[in-house]
């Protein structure tokens, strides 16, 4: 065992957990003056650090944090999904509904015969505005006079 | 240093993963266990990197729902200790830039802190006289560490509080082990100053 005591470099690195050279950590081991001053060091840490939490307050806490958890697990995993579904449902929904819902029923018999009714008439006046009509098919008049001449 | 060795219930490397595949795919249980295995540290380090003033215990439950839910970033490359621990410490650095604290500043300091007549008397057991001197040796630690910068606090704690070893330190602290024994010497010095005062 080397006579001189552990410097504190050397102290500092025992406490840090770093090794010393064999002939200096068998002095930290065997000297009473340096294993006492390391016995004070931690004396005081164990002080220090203070009382473990209680085993009620530990389950507690834990408790509280897995019931949060677990709690949280069945809503979605991500905001947008929750997002991109909404948005599917507005765009299917109408187009359900469009494909269910009735649509009127057309009788197309009356239709035609409808159809028929106004072209039998007259066709022009059935699509066509009345001056139009005017213009295209002129109404000849006969006078009275010409006739008597 | 048997007593700052890693604390913690005793399981293989292999049984901790399966906990936490099991965790993973929502085994309460399971995540129970791998909490229960590690509470002790998360609340060690709570307690000495944040102000006395705040609620450890909110930080530990924050810090549990944070793993919980994060399960699946943990690549199982480190410790699921240093893993938690990490983001124990997260939150605490969190917590105290929210509150303007950094560089940590206590707000008061705990009654136990308080050098008085009182706080040093001696205490039944055995060597009583020692008993009072760890006493006043603790309150001028604790108030030390509060005065040193974050990174050495931080590695102070996690070695000497929660009895962490330096690849464990480092890897929380995302350094490397030189890194770590750096802010230890430094840390060291400066509270091992102060304990001398009580401890001559």
């Amino acid at each position: 065992m080397t006579s001189w005591h552990l410097t504190d470099e050397e102290f500092d690195r025992l406490l840090i957990g770093e090794d010393l050279p064999p002939e200096r950590a068998a002095h930290a081991e065997q000297c009473v003056l340096c294993r006492k001053r390391r016995q004070d060091f931690l004396a005081a840490v164990e002080v220090a650090r203070g009382d473990d939490p209680d085993e009620a307050t530990c389950a507690s806490v834990r408790s509280a944090a897995l019931e949060t958890w677990s709690g949280s697990r069945i809503r979605p995993a991500r905001w947008w999904l929750a997002a991109a579904a909404a948005v599917l449902l507005l765009v299917l929904v109408p187009l359900a509904y469009r494909s269910v819902a009735p649509r009127p029923s057309v009788n197309a018999e009356a239709v035609l015969e409808e159809v028929d009714a106004v072209l039998a008439r007259d066709p022009l006046t059935a699509v066509a505005p009345e001056e139009l009509v005017e213009v295209v098919t002129p109404v000849v008049e006969v006078s009275g006079e010409r006739s008597a001449s | 240093m048997a007593s700052l060795a890693w604390r913690e219930r005793g399981l293989s490397g292999a049984e901790e993963q399966e906990l936490v595949e099991r965790a993973r795919s929502k085994d309460v249980e399971a995540a129970e266990e791998l909490l229960a295995r590690h509470e002790r540290a998360v609340f060690l380090a709570c307690r000495h990197l944040l102000p006395r003033d705040e609620d450890v215990e909110a930080a530990v439950q924050e810090t549990f729902l944070r793993a919980l839910r994060g399960l699946d970033r943990y690549g199982g490359e480190g410790s699921f200790a240093s893993w938690l621990v990490a983001i124990a410490v997260n939150l605490c650095r969190d917590r105290l830039r929210r509150r303007r604290l950094v560089p940590f500043v206590p707000l008061e300091l705990g009654a136990e802190d308080r050098l008085d007549p009182v706080a040093v008397l001696p205490a039944p057991g055995p060597d009583p006289e020692r008993v009072a001197m760890a006493r006043q040796a603790a309150a001028l630690m604790r108030r030390e560490v509060t005065r040193l910068p974050r990174r050495q606090r931080e590695a102070f704690a996690l070695r000497f509080f929660v009895g962490m070893d330096l690849e464990g330190i480092a890897s929380v602290l995302r350094v490397d082990v030189g890194t770590v024994k750096t802010h230890l010497h430094r840390a060291v010095h400066r509270v091992r100053a102060a304990v001398a005062e009580a401890m001559p």
